[in-house]
C-alpha cells in the first residue's frame, strides 16, 4: 500500500490549492481525480473573476486553472486522473479505482476537496433528451466546442444561471428567456445587466411546468407561481427551444466524509450535509481536513483559500510547519477569504432581502426582477455621473467584493477606497483619457465610456464587447438600451482588442447625444453582419 | 441540430483531435478522435442516447460530466458505457441502448419469448 503525507480527493481549485501548499512545504502529496483532465470546473470559466488582486480579479477562470497546474507542476504534486475515490475508512487508509483496478493508499493527512453537484427540479418531461444541467452546457461548450443547442431556456437566476446564460450567447446560442421561481433574481446584479441588455427577458416568479416533446424537447411552458409556489392558472407562456437548461443550485459531495463517520450537520445555508468544521477546514477526524464547495457552496476564488487553509493546516498537523509559521499563514489567508465573504451576497446575507446599499442607496427594484436598472434608478449611484469630456460611467449597484476598475485606472479616476465592497465613484478633478482599462477589467462589464457630446449632436458611447462577428468600424446597427430595447441609429467608431484587454473588445458607437446615458449595447444591421 | 463552434470569442479556435470515423447503430458518423462520444453524437443531431427498460422512455445527454448516467450506451458491445466522458476512437461501434441491451425492445422480446 503506497503511503503518502497527504491525500487530496478532488483537483479543483480548492484541491489543487490545498496541495501547492502542502507540497510547498516539503510533504509528499497526490490528488486524485475522476475525471481525464484537473482543474474541476474552472476550465469551464470563461468570464474574468471577481475580488481584488491577491484572488486574482479580472482573470479568467480557465487562466487561473492553468495557473494552478503549472505551480501543481513546479512544487511536485502528483496529480493521478481517472481515479475515483470510492471509500475511506480508518486509519485514513483509501480505496481508489484507477481506471479497473481497485488500489488502497494511505494519507498520513487528508483533504476531501469533492466539490459539488448540481441540483434538479423536475417537472412533466424533465427526463426528455434536450434538457440539461448548466454544467453540461458550460462542458459542451467551453470544453468541447459543441452548441449545447440552438434555443435555449435557462431555469434559474443564480450566478451559474446568469453566467451560463452570457456564455451559451458568446458561443452563438440564442436565450430565450430566464425563469425562476423566486421573486428576485438570485446572482450578481452585473450579471444579469450583461444579458437583458442583449434583450434576454426575465420571468421571475416562473418555473416551468412542462417540458414539451416526444423523443427531444422541442418547446417549453413555464407559468408564474404565488407565494407558495403554486403555479397561477392561465399564466402560461410557451417558448420554441430545443433546450432547457437547469441551474437551480448546487449540493456538497460530501458522502466520503461521511462514510468516514465525520461529524456532519444538514445546513441548507451551506447548501446541504457538510461536515462539522474547526479552524481551517478540519474535521472532526483527526487528520482529515476539507476545503471548496463540498463544506459549503460558495465559489472558486473562496475554495482556493480555503484549499490553501487546509493544505497549512495538514503540513502544520505533521509538523512540516511550525505552530509560529502556520498561525502566520492562516491569519494572512482568514484575512484574504474575509474580503471575499462580504458584501450583499456573503454567506451571513444568504437569504436576506436587502433594500439599501451599504452608502443607503435604494437598491434598483427593475435590477432584482428584470435584469436591469431602470433610467430613473441608475441616476442614484456614485460611479453614474455627467461630465464634459470622455468619462467612466460605472453601473455598479450592489456591494460585492471586487475592486479591479479602482486598480487599473491610470489616472486614479476612479475610486473605491479601503472597503472593497464599495460602490465605485468616479472622482472629482481626475482627468480621464479614455483609455478604457476601466471598461475592459470589470468583471462585470458595468463600466462605459462616454462622451456626452461631441459638439455635432451626437455622443460616444464605449461598452466592452464579447461577442462573434466582431463589428468592424464604420459598421452601422441599433443601439440598445439596458433593458436590450431597440432605442436608435448607431455606428461603430472604433474597436479596440489590446491584450490587455484580454478579449474584452472595447467598442465606441457614436449614437444621437440624447441617448448618451441610455445606449449600452450595439446590435449590427442583419446584412452588415455578413 | 446542433454544431462545432468554429470560433469563440474568448477561447479563439478550440483544438480538437483528428477527424475519425465510428459507426452509429450501423451509420458511419465522423467525430474528433478524443472527444466525449456524447460531443460527437450530438454534433451529428444524435439526441436520443438510449430507452429506459421498464418504461421505454428516452434519455441524452443531461450532466455531461459522468455523474448522472444518463447518456450511458452500448459501445463496442458493452452497455452502460457513459458516452459523455468516454473519449471517442476511430472505429468505435456506438449503438443505442434499449434497457441494457443493442437490440430493441421488439426484438428482445422476441429473441427472449422462445
Amino acid at each position: 500500500m503506497k503511503r503518502y503525507d497527504l491525500v487530496v480527493v478532488g483537483a479543483g481549485p480548492s484541491g489543487l490549492s490545498a496541495a501547492i501548499e502542502a507540497a510547498g512545504r516539503g510533504m509528499h502529496v497526490i490528488v486524485f481525480d475522476e475525471n481525464e483532465k484537473p482543474g474541476g470546473q474552472l476550465f469551464k470559466q470563461i468570464h474574468k473573476f471577481f475580488g481584488s488582486k491577491e484572488h486574482k480579479a479580472r482573470v479568467r477562470g480557465f487562466r487561473i486553472g492553468q495557473e494552478l497546474l503549472e505551480e501543481a507542476g513546479r512544487t511536485g504534486v502528483e496529480v493521478c486522473l481517472r481515479a475515483t475515490v470510492i471509500g475511506l475508512y480508518q486509519d485514513h487508509e483509501l480505496v481508489v479505482r484507477i481506471g479497473d483496478a481497485i488500489e488502497h493508499v494511505k494519507g498520513d493527512t487528508i483533504i476531501i476537496a469533492t466539490g459539488a453537484s448540481e441540483n434538479m427540479v423536475t417537472f412533466e418531461g424533465w427526463t426528455l433528451p434536450g434538457v440539461i444541467g448548466a454544467g453540461a452546457a458550460q462542458t459542451l461548450m467551453n470544453l468541447h466546442g459543441v452548441l449545447p443547442g440552438k434555443r435555449v431556456l435557462m431555469l434559474g437566476s443564480g450566478n451559474v444561471g446568469l453566467v451560463v446564460s452570457y456564455q451559451l450567447m458568446q458561443c452563438g446560442c440564442e436565450v430565450a428567456a430566464v425563469a425562476d421561481a423566486a421573486p428576485h433574481i438570485g446572482g450578481y446584479g452585473v450579471h444579469a445587466a450583461k444579458i437583458a441588455r442583449c434583450g434576454v427577458p426575465f420571468y421571475l416568479s416562473h418555473t416551468i411546468k412542462k417540458a414539451e416533446g416526444t423523443d427531444h424537447v422541442t418547446g417549453v411552458e413555464i407559468a408564474q407561481v404565488d407565494e407558495h409556489f403554486q403555479f397561477i392558472p392561465g399564466t402560461e407562456k410557451h417558448f420554441d427551444v430545443d433546450t432547457i437548461c437547469i441551474a437551480v443550485g448546487l449540493s456538497p459531495m460530501s458522502q466520503l466524509l461521511k462514510m468516514a463517520g465525520a461529524r456532519m450537520a444538514d445546513d441548507p445555508k451551506k447548501g446541504g450535509q457538510v461536515p462539522v468544521c474547526g479552524r481551517f477546514g478540519a474535521t472532526s477526524l483527526p487528520g482529515v481536513f476539507t476545503a471548496g464547495d463540498v463544506a459549503g457552496i460558495e465559489e472558486a476564488s473562496s475554495a482556493m483559500i480555503e484549499g490553501r487553509m487546509a493544505g497549512a493546516a495538514a503540513a502544520a498537523y505533521l509538523g512540516f510547519m511550525n505552530e509560529d509559521a502556520c498561525e502566520k499563514r492562516e491569519k494572512q489567508l482568514t484575512d484574504s477569504l474575509s474580503e471575499l465573504r462580504q458584501g450583499m451576497f456573503a454567506p451571513q446575507n444568504k437569504g436576506k432581502q436587502l433594500t439599501v446599499t451599504d452608502e443607503g442607496i435604494p437598491l434598483s427594484k427593475t435590477l432584482l426582477t428584470k435584469g436591469y436598472v431602470s433610467d430613473e434608478e441608475i441616476e442614484a449611484f456614485p460611479g453614474f455621473t455627467h461630465r464634459v469630456g470622455v468619462h467612466p460611467v460605472i453601473e455598479c449597484t450592489q456591494n460585492i467584493p471586487c475592486n479591479p476598475c479602482q486598480d487599473v485606472c491610470p489616472k486614479n479616476c476612479i475610486s473605491i477606497g479601503d472597503q472593497i465592497t464599495a460602490l465605485p465613484k468616479v472622482a472629482g478633478g481626475a482627468e480621464c483619457v479614455g483609455c478604457g482599462m476601466c471598461v475592459a477589467s470589470c468583471s462585470g462589464q458595468a463600466i462605459f465610456l462616454v462622451d456626452e457630446d461631441k459638439g455635432d449632436g451626437t455622443a460616444e458611447v464605449t461598452i466592452p464587447y464579447e461577442f462573434l462577428p466582431l463589428p468592424a468600424q464604420g459598421t452601422v446597427g441599433t443601439a440598445l438600451s439596458r433593458s436590450g430595447q431597440p432605442l436608435c441609429r448607431a455606428s461603430v467608431v472604433q474597436i479596440r482588442s489590446g491584450k490587455a484587454f484580454d478579449k474584452t473588445n472595447l467598442l465606441t458607437m457614436s449614437v444621437p447625444k440624447e441617448f448618451a446615458m441610455r445606449a449600452r449595447f450595439f446590435r449590427a444591421d442583419k446584412e452588415a453582419a455578413k | 441540430m446542433s454544431e462545432r463552434i468554429a470560433e469563440h470569442p474568448i477561447l479563439g479556435k478550440i483544438e480538437k483531435g483528428r477527424t475519425v470515423k465510428f459507426t452509429f447503430d450501423g451509420k458511419e458518423l465522423e467525430g474528433c478522435e478524443g472527444e466525449p462520444i456524447a460531443a460527437a453524437l450530438k454534433v451529428n443531431g444524435v439526441m436520443v442516447h438510449r430507452y429506459t427498460k421498464k418504461t421505454h422512455q428516452p434519455r441524452g445527454i443531461f450532466c455531461a460530466i459522468g455523474r448522472c448516467t444518463d447518456c450511458v450506451m452500448v459501445v463496442d458491445g458493452v452497455p452502460n458505457i457513459r458516452t459523455c466522458i468516454t473519449p471517442l476512437r476511430e472505429g468505435m461501434n456506438v449503438q443505442t441502448q434499449y434497457g441494457v441491451s443493442p437490440l430493441t425492445f421488439e426484438e428482445q422480446a422476441e429473441k427472449y419469448s422462445r
